[in-house]
């Protein structure tokens, strides 16, 4: 962590000693459009991946709930994305997006008549390309988390609702979501977090391409890092990457905890 | 990602940690001190050398260096051992420097000099004391010359790229070889309209780029391009370069690759996104028909598309009637911090010998180490009879030119990548803006680097 911090304030030479050059890493870093551009994809990611991902796992925990051997089937389908490894859904993806009309999603919008798309390669649709498969793959993560916190509701609130006359929509909005406020903490926390460090998908299905279109903080640290051997630059951009994540891991906790004083 | 939070109580620690985590792996990379970059001259002559080869690892490559390194031993008494990497390789060598554990040599890319010159990775190499170094193609040299004019390596092995082009395509639509790049950009259209594969589909495409900035592999692919239009990447010499890349040439060279994008269609979809392994697979599949690409692919594509479906033709002179095509190749890298310098220039001299050059060129099989022999002592032909590799040879010494010499090449290239990649994806965009916009950023990395006003 010391060492992080320390070349952050130097140009890196492992052979040939550091370079003292002052917070002129920083500078680039909050000054250059390129970072400037990730830190907007990230957040526009952070927010669509985590919310599209918590929308689209709650939905599916509420169909797939309940002990039946057959909903156990489906269940173990639907997170199949989950623990698939990232390259192999990458290496998936970037076919099914073949940007030809003989793709296979583009198969499919031309039969309603749509596209077809460039998905991954242009810059006005890679970005929720990139999204799309990342709640794809969330989605069944956040669907386990609420399967166990539904498992925890009390089944004779239902009951006591059922009696007042509550239908299925009311019952969900004021019994099942109440009881899943846990479940969302942990989640947006887990979301944040997991946001900002967005890479592997980027790196292996655009690799922050195409015109700069997904690049995110991560590729690009990566990038200058590893691909520039700017490993200042790159530690400065971690740094901030960093203080990033502390405050919005804070910011989650925080709004939760107040959440929580308001609910009592 | 992190996903071993379960409850929100923990989630706190758990993520400071896990950042924290992630910051001291970027700290790792970059090690842990500085050091005097002394080359530890006296050594120990018998120690071992460990040797790295960028080659995929189990491949026929590799195979060819471990017996390379046996030969050597053989002769010398001196232990070399090969590990062969090919992903990231870079990126576990910076792990290497970090941990101030480099090999004794690596056999790698002569673009990567500059970088490793510039990071004090490896030692420099008087061309004199290399026994041999004289028999070297004086062209070769140029590959292991920085930009201080000291030279930080021996040229191994030089290749050079040329068209490969589906034949039985182009015979089944009637249409001679292209010999300019008119010619060449009507047979792209035809194999993108024209049905060539006859499955009665649109479903075929003219050329195969590899278009991601990736390894700045856009630039990459462009460079020959630039060249043949009469297009530079700078003017000038040593500390006054300037950029030239927002010349007309270049401008031109520019919109002609984006019109094979935007205007004509006639490259595979999903290029600007693609690396080359997710080229080659287009090219083997029958889905684009024109690949500028190396020599070693040849015996890939023979294998999986049959060495009668394409021809190795020499890129068409641009429009001001010359070629000049990407010459590259690989150096062997004398580390820094070898207990063995001894050790580490004999290896270097056996590999450039009459013996090392020609099995390294591992006659017409998979295993070729050495594409284009740098030895001028060694003839191609007495290796090798399959004729395509005479192309390859041609090319070279007739049009091959090396990367600008700048003290670090990569940022150059990786900073053309993004530009070109831009423009091609969208359409919209004006390649005399683009170039020129990337003009500004030579021109600032050059200040950088030392070498412009």
């Amino acid at each position: 962590m010391w060492r992080a911090i320390e070349m952050s304030f130097h140009e890196v030479r492992p052979y040939l000693g550091d370079r003292w050059v002052g917070t002129a890493n920083y500078g680039q870093v909050v000054t250059d459009e390129a970072f400037l551009e990730a830190i907007g994809h990230t957040l526009v990611l952070a927010v669509g991946q985590t919310g599209g991902s918590v929308v689209l796992g709650l939905v599916l925990a509420l169909l797939l709930e309940g002990t039946a051997r057959r909903l156990w089937i489906v269940r173990t389908a639907v997170f199949l994305p989950t623990v698939t490894a990232m390259a192999v859904v990458a290496e998936v993806w970037r076919i099914l997006y073949h940007p030809a009309a003989d793709g296979a999603v583009n198969t499919l919008l031309g039969w309603l008549g749509a596209g077809p798309s460039q998905f991954l390669n242009s810059p006005d649709s890679a970005l929720w390309s990139v999204m799309a498969v990342g709640v794809w793959r969330g989605a069944p993560y956040d669907m386990m988390i609420f399967l166990a916190a539904l498992a925890g509701v009390d089944r004779t609130l239902y009951e006591a609702a059922a009696a007042d006359g509550a239908g299925v929509r009311r019952r969900v909005w004021h019994v099942t979501l109440p009881a899943l406020r846990p479940a969302f903490v942990i989640l947006f926390t887990l979301a944040a977090i997991r946001s900002l460090r967005v890479f592997t998908e980027i790196f292996l299905l655009t690799n922050g391409g195409p015109n700069g279109s997904t690049e995110v903080l991560m590729t690009l640290i990566y990038k200058l890092g590893l691909e520039r051997n700017e490993l200042g630059v790159a530690a400065a951009g971690s740094m901030v990457l960093l203080a990033a994540s502390v405050a919005l891991t804070l910011a989650v906790r925080l709004s939760g905890a107040r959440g929580k004083e308001v609910a009592r | 990602m992190n996903r071993t939070d379960r409850t929100g109580r923990r989630a706190a620690p758990t993520v400071l940690a896990a950042s924290l985590a992630a910051v001291l792996a970027l700290g790792t990379l970059a090690g842990c001190g500085a050091d005097d970059g002394s080359d530890n001259a006296g050594g120990d002559d018998k120690a071992p050398l460990e040797i790295w080869v960028r080659k995929p690892p189990g491949s026929p490559t590799e195979k060819t260096h471990q017996d390379l390194a046996a030969a050597f031993t053989k002769a010398t008494g001196v232990e070399a051992k090969v590990t062969a990497l090919f992903d990231d390789f870079e990126t576990k060598l910076q792990q290497a420097a970090a941990q101030k554990d480099l090999p004794d040599l690596i056999v790698n890319d002569t673009a990567q000099l500059g970088t490793l010159v510039k990071q004090g990775l490896v030692r420099e190499v008087g061309q004199s004391e290399v026994a041999g170094g004289d028999q070297l193609i004086p062209s070769s040299w140029e590959a292991a010359r920085a930009a201080d004019g000291k030279y930080y390596g021996v040229p191994f092995s030089a290749q050079t790229f040329a068209l490969f082009v589906r034949k039985d395509w182009r015979e089944k639509l009637g249409i001679a070889p292209p010999a300019d790049w008119d010619q060449l950009d009507a047979l792209a259209t035809a194999f993108t309209t024209g049905d060539p594969d006859g499955n009665g589909k649109a479903d075929t495409y003219g050329y195969v780029i590899p278009g991601t900035t990736k390894r700045g592999y856009m630039d990459w692919y462009f460079s020959s391009f630039l060249w043949s239009a009469g297009g530079e990447y700078f003017s000038g010499e040593g500390k006054s370069l300037k950029p030239a890349i927002d010349s007309p040439a270049a401008i031109a060279a520019a919109r002609h690759l984006k019109d094979q994008f935007c205007a004509d269609k006639s490259v595979v979809p999903g290029a600007v996104t693609a690396e080359t392994t997710q080229a080659h697979p287009l090219f083997e599949t029958g889905k684009g028909g024109i690949y500028l690409t190396g020599p070693y692919n040849m015996a890939r594509f023979d294998k999986a598309l049959g060495k009668d479906k394409y021809e190795v033709l020499p890129l068409p002179p641009g429009p001001g009637g010359k070629s000049a095509v990407l010459a590259e190749g690989e150096n062997t890298y004398l580390m820094a911090g070898s207990k063995n310098p001894k050790g580490q220039l004999k290896y270097a001299e056996f590999l450039i010998g009459t013996e090392g050059q020609s099995a390294g060129m591992a006659g017409d099989t998979a295993g070729n180490v050495v594409r284009l022999p740098v030895n001028k002592s060694v003839k191609l032909s007495a290796v090798r009879q399959d004729a395509r590799w005479q192309v390859f040879d041609e090319v070279y010494r007739e049009s091959g030119r090396y990367s600008p010499v700048v003290k670090e090449w990569t940022p150059f290239r990786q900073a053309s990548a993004e530009a070109l990649n831009g423009m091609v994806a969208d359409c919209g965009s004006d390649p005399g803006a683009v170039l020129g916009k990337l003009a500004a950023s030579f021109a600032e990395e050059l200040k950088k680097q030392g070498a412009g006003s």
